[in-house]
């Protein structure tokens, strides 16, 4: 009897004990330069940092497998974080300009593939060496920096900052000017919503003190606008709509990069984030206003369109760079408004023909081109009588969709029952299903890791991040299992496996692509569990976004985070207990173990006893204690029936499981 | 296999057609969705990202809305085909999402449960499918599930598989239940419908599912038919039972998916072949019967059941590929293999290896980032006595000169009889068991054939027999004590 050794990779052993249908085989070839990293190991971390540096120094040009490779590393080491980020930015620092941009991409990668602990890491630093770099490099690797750092907009597993708002606006304000100072930052998207519709063609140009806008800038958004329209074109190949866009945007990037005055730069700015179907939302987002909202807000009173399906990004969504551009993980969920849409629609419809001449005919007004875009696409219009806003019928079908979850579902219901055929062998062969629609482009978010849809009302965005965070979670734990080694699990008890199905009476974690399973999934319990807990969040006090806190359990440092949603600043993974703040995580943690937290604290608190006056009138939410009360109790014994039937009824309380943690699930739950 | 470097070929579907691949053992292939929208089996495909195909792995991307694929390896066989059922297909997934849609309405408004003719209208969809070999019902049941999943209603419908020669998300010689809450994914035909869960964190619900099951030891069907029966109606009053008290679970409804000797009405078949969709119909109360390619079947349904249920012909798949025996046996080692080992396949040559691959570059396989399949199984030695093992309905293979003069083999088919390990000819080596759930604590509510109602809690592989010693030794997924428990072998054996 042998066994598979464990430590053995992957792909690299064969079936040993095969018979003839597992031939023997070779690991693929791979260049020696990278190929080697599977050999590593690393005796301690001196041994490691002079490795990793090495190898960094070998990462001259942009090379996809020696990034990869070099963010694989970096993810198996996790216990030596802080080296890799030293190692790196040294290596940044230190390196000739041409071969900067090469290890940006590679803290890129580390960044959004293992964000934590590496984007949390490079937060610090990353704004002094974003800019030191972008100052000494030339203009094409500066176009490429500007390029990933639209990324990091969403770049986080939440679809967030990548390393915060504050980094991501410090950096923006830097390159791209502007007044994006902290309490406009969040006045901004406010103002995005409420301001009068008729004033908006004016806003950029018009408002006083605004620092000028450079043609980089302009660029940039450009740029974000048409990979968005490439995306959908993408998505859809036959959206002609989409295709005209591309080729206008294309047209008008050559007019830009020849040279515009500033009055036109403002111009164009103003009809790139007008014509952008997701000019408020996070990727979309003019410059100057890093926050803004992924999400329609419900209260604002404009219908919302939905165009074709969109993606939403997730966590590793990084795309690498061997082609010129790098393309952002970006698209969020557009909004629009009317007047955008039309607009939008007149220049979409414009002949090809008419378009194709405008860049002979440089210098050009550039204002009057947009103009004349849209002029002759109302006029040519005439093709199809329908109004402008309203394309084809399988396009524009979701657009309708009210943003109200109620309304939401009685039109799916409705579509459903209308569109469902009879039950006989005939009438299932008569016409085409309705399922493109209703499985794709009615569901346009769409997680990047696993594919799951969900609406874009508030319970499908909802459902949507903490599905997204289950993700983060599991790759959390499969990051930090590694090696330890897995085993099937016995099934379940008969018991449990009646009971499975009503553990959730909606049926929410299910839907979300995610269950936590009973015995041989306690893995993913916990996993759960900690996705519960790193969704919650703490109402940072007005006045203290820039203080510091640390957990006094991990010392780590709390970072503030923007929340769009509500327009406050909050601490994610976060509780407030006894007017101290901790990580929700770490506190859940030593809860399982009073003593422990006792012995943690003990020090602490005999350290310092002072209590921050601001916390303790910090706008409590209700969720903000709920983590450790099930444990009041005592030890987290659960409340297990053995041997008879845990039936519970479906309105009632969860039922128990092998796992000591049902009470506290269902707290999380409720709370989040 | 030749080493030769696979160049990644791009092939671009029109809407509403498939592109069909069967693999070589030993060869694999990735599929990444360049643009457009696609879907394999009725799970979505994410753009960008690397699926992997293994293990003989025959499988279908089909889209909807037309898209380009870049396939790097060498499938034996691969064409593109617009002569895809997915129309039928798609429409029976409308019809039945009405029925959930209408039961869940029924069941807002507090209406009475029932089975009358009545309240046949808002019933949820309790789907038995039928057809003869290779007509693609597993194809089927797994894309009417996968829509069902997608539909962001929070649907979790049941997959039941009564066919013990598939193994659905366990192994074959079972017949079992299990939720499905996300898409089934495919990349090997050792889990056609679904995974099993293990301690490995999963980001799909389906590669950790949660099954119940049957033990009926044997891949054909006229082996033992009284016991299946008994089986498929334990396996249909828990589901029933499970329901009761999950609503929605319940009104996502049924799909089950049956063996091909449900529908061949040949020779002395006939017989139990009828009992055996009798029992599925009243164990699981089904109230639509899709026969898929077999109009004979559909003639006999319509006849015995359109009463009370909705029989439909449903088209068969062009895509739907022969399974010769031989295929049959490989995939059963493959998912032996992968119950205790997990999964291991070569990559198509030259592509990056999976360990050395970030994140970043969207491997994936059965949804899964990289490495998440490897188990380690135990091995461990233990006494004889340790462990009960039973028979069922069958005699140890003694030879007949060792019956007592003028003694017969006289066995029910549903008598349990005890095997000893320590008798030559035991046929316990390198056998496959069902270690079974404890009997009833209350020893007054025990019986003969309880053992016979015992749901499986998992399977261990006898590797050695140690008789001078009385030991032997055992392959299990994990480290665990036998001392009392009771198992059940059937014919299937596994040699690593
Ligand atoms: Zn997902
Ligand atoms: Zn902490």
């Amino acid at each position: 009897m042998s066994l598979y050794p464990q430590s053995q990779g992957y792909a690299q052993v064969g079936y040993a004990h095969a018979g003839p249908a597992y031939p023997p085989h070779q690991p693929p070839p791979q260049p020696s330069y990278y190929g080697v990293t599977q050999a590593m190991f690393y005796a301690d971390p001196t041994h490691f940092r002079r490795d990793y540096t090495a190898r960094l120094g070998q990462l001259t040009f942009n090379s996809r497998p020696h990034i990869q490779s070099l963010s694989m590393i970096a993810q198996d080491y996790t216990r030596y974080a802080d080296i890799v980020v030293q190692c790196v930015e040294q290596h940044i620092r230190r390196a000739p300009p041409h071969t900067k941009l090469p290890a940006f991409y590679l803290l890129d990668a580390m960044s959004k593939n293992v964000f934590d602990p590496y984007a949390r890491l490079f937060a610090p630093v990353v704004v002094r060496l974003f800019l030191d770099t972008y100052e000494v490099v030339d203009q094409a690797t500066r176009h490429k920096m500007e390029e990933m750092l639209g990324t990091w907009r969403t770049g986080a597993p939440t679809g967030r900052q990548l390393f915060g708002v504050v980094a991501q606006q410090a950096i923006e304000r830097e390159i791209w000017g502007g007044q994006s100072t902290q309490s406009v930052v969040r006045r901004l998207p406010v103002l995005s919503h409420r301001r009068p519709r008729s004033t908006r063609g004016k806003q950029n140009t018009s408002r006083p003190g605004q620092a000028p806008i450079s043609t980089a800038q302009v660029l940039s958004e450009l740029e974000f606008v048409l990979s968005s329209k490439e995306r959908t074109l993408q998505v859809n190949p036959y959206d002609k709509q989409a295709a005209t866009h591309v080729q206008i945007l294309q047209q008008l990037r050559k007019v830009v990069q020849a040279g515009v005055p500033q009055d036109d730069l403002g111009q164009i700015l103003t009809q790139l984030r007008t014509i952008s179907p997701a000019a408020p939302t996070v990727a979309q987002a003019p410059p100057v206003v890093p926050i803004s909202q992924p999400y329609p807000s419900s209260s604002s009173a404009a219908p919302y369109h939905y165009p074709t399906p969109v993606t939403l990004p997730s966590i590793p969504s990084a795309s690498y760079p061997i082609s010129p551009s790098y393309p952002p993980s970006n698209p969020v969920l557009p909004k629009a408004e009317p007047a955008e849409i039309s607009s939008l629609t007149s220049v979409a419809s414009a002949p090809v023909a008419s378009t194709s001449t405008l860049p002979s005919v440089l210098p050009i007004n550039v204002s009057s081109l947009f103009n004349k875009i849209m002029q002759t696409g109302v006029l040519s219009s005439s093709a199809s009588s329908t109004p402008p806003g309203s394309r084809s019928a399988t396009q524009r079908e979701d657009s309708a969709a009210p943003s109200d979850t109620v309304e939401l579902a009685k039109e799916y219901t409705n579509t459903v029952l209308t569109s469902a055929p009879k039950l006989t062998s005939v009438d299932i062969l008569k016409h085409k299903p309705a399922v493109a629609q209703l499985l794709y482009s009615r569901l346009p978010g769409q997680c990047k890791q696993c594919g799951l849809r969900f609406p874009v009302d508030a319970s499908g965005k909802k459902r949507l991040e903490e599905h997204l965070d289950m993700h983060f979670a599991q790759n959390r734990k499969a990051s930090q299992a590694n090696g330890r080694g897995y085993n099937r699990s016995w099934f379940v008890s008969i018991d449990d496996w009646l009971n499975d199905g009503i553990a959730d009476p909606k049926g929410k974690r299910r839907a979300v692509g995610f269950k936590a399973t009973v015995k041989g999934g306690a893995a993913d319990e916990a996993a759960q569990r900690d996705a519960e807990l790193r969704a919650m969040r703490v109402v940072v006090p007005p006045g203290d976004e820039t203080k510091s806190f640390s957990c006094p359990i991990c010392k780590e440092i709390l970072k503030p985070e923007f929340n769009e949603d509500d327009e406050e600043w909050v601490w994610r993974n976060a509780v407030l207990k006894d007017e101290r703040i901790y990580h929700a995580t770490c506190h859940a943690e030593a809860m399982l173990s009073k003593t422990s937290l006792a012995t943690r604290l003990k020090e602490e608190t005999g350290r310092s006893r002072s209590q921050t006056p601001e916390l303790l009138r910090s706008p409590a939410r209700a969720n903000l204690s709920l983590p450790g009360e099930p444990m009041k109790g005592g030890s987290p014994s659960p409340s297990k029936l053995v041997g008879s039937k845990r039936k519970v009824d479906a309105e009632g309380s969860v039922s128990s499981r092998d796992s000591p943690t049902p009470p506290m699930k269902k707290v999380a739950l409720s709370a989040a | 296999m030749s080493e030769r470097l696979a160049v990644p070929r791009e092939w671009v579907l029109n809407a509403e057609s498939e592109y069909r691949f069967e693999l070589d053992p030993g060869t694999s292939v990735a599929i990444k969705l360049v643009r457009g929208q696609a879907e394999i089996f009725g799970a979505e495909l994410v753009e960008g990202k690397t699926y992997f195909f293994y293990e003989e792995c025959k499988a279908a991307i089909f889209t909807w809305q037309g898209c380009t694929i870049e396939i790097t390896g060498q499938p034996s066989t691969e064409y593109i085909s617009d002569e895809t059922a997915m129309n039928a297909y798609g429409n029976i997934h409308l019809a039945l999402e009405a029925m959930r849609i209408r039961a869940l309405d029924r069941t807002k408004s507090n209406q009475p449960q029932g089975y009358g003719s009545d309240s046949q209208s808002s019933e949820p969809p309790r789907v038995l499918i039928l057809g003869p070999e290779n007509s693609g019902k597993t194809s089927l049941a797994k894309i009417l599930l996968n829509y069902a999943t997608r539909a962001a209603q929070d649907w979790c419908p049941m997959l039941v598989n009564v066919d013990p020669g598939e193994g659905a998300s366990m192994l074959p010689g079972t017949i079992s239940a299990a939720a499905i809450p996300a898409p089934l994914q495919t990349s090997t035909p050792a889990h056609r419908l679904g995974r099993a869960a293990t301690t490995a964190p999963t980001h799909m619900t389906s590669n950790s599912l949660l099954p119940l099951a049957y033990w009926y030891g044997h891949a054909e069907v006229k082996r033992n038919p009284l016991l299946l029966d008994r089986l498929i109606r334990n396996l249909g009053e828990n589901v029933w039972d499970r329901h009761e008290d999950d609503t929605q679970g319940r009104v996502s409804g049924v799909i089950i998916d049956t063996p091909s000797s449900f529908a061949a009405n040949t020779g002395g078949n006939a017989d139990h072949r009828q009992a055996l969709i009798k029992a599925c119909v009243d164990a699981f109360r089904i109230n639509v019967i899709l026969v898929v390619g077999h109009e004979k079947l559909n003639a006999e349904m319509q006849r015995t059941y359109a009463k009370h249920i909705t029989v439909v012909k449903v088209p068969k798949s062009g895509g739907v590929v022969e399974l010769d025996a031989p295929y049959r046996s490989r995939i059963h080692k493959y998912q032996m293999h992968s119950y205790f080992y997990g999964e291991r396949f070569t990559l198509p040559p030259g592509m990056p290896s999976l360990t050395s691959a970030p994140a970043a570059a969207g491997y994936l396989v059965g949804g899964e980032q990289i490495m998440d399949f490897t188990l380690a199984p135990s091995s461990f030695v233990v006494p004889f006595g340790d462990l009960t093992m039973w028979r069922i309905g069958e005699e140890t293979m003694a030879p007949s000169s060792a019956l007592p003069i003028g003694a017969t083999r006289v066995v029910s088919e549903m008598q349990p009889i005890q095997v000893d390990p320590s008798q030559a000819g035991s046929g316990l080596y390198n056998a496959v068991l069902a270690l079974l759930a404890s009997p009833n604590p209350d020893e007054s509510e025990r019986y003969d054939e309880e053992i016979l109602d015992l749901h499986v809690v998992g399977f261990i592989v006898i590797t050695n027999l140690d008789i001078p010693n009385k030991k032997m030794t055992v392959l299990a997924p994990t480290q665990t004590s036998l001392v009392g428990k009771t198992a059940i072998v059937g014919t299937f054996e596994w040699e690593e």
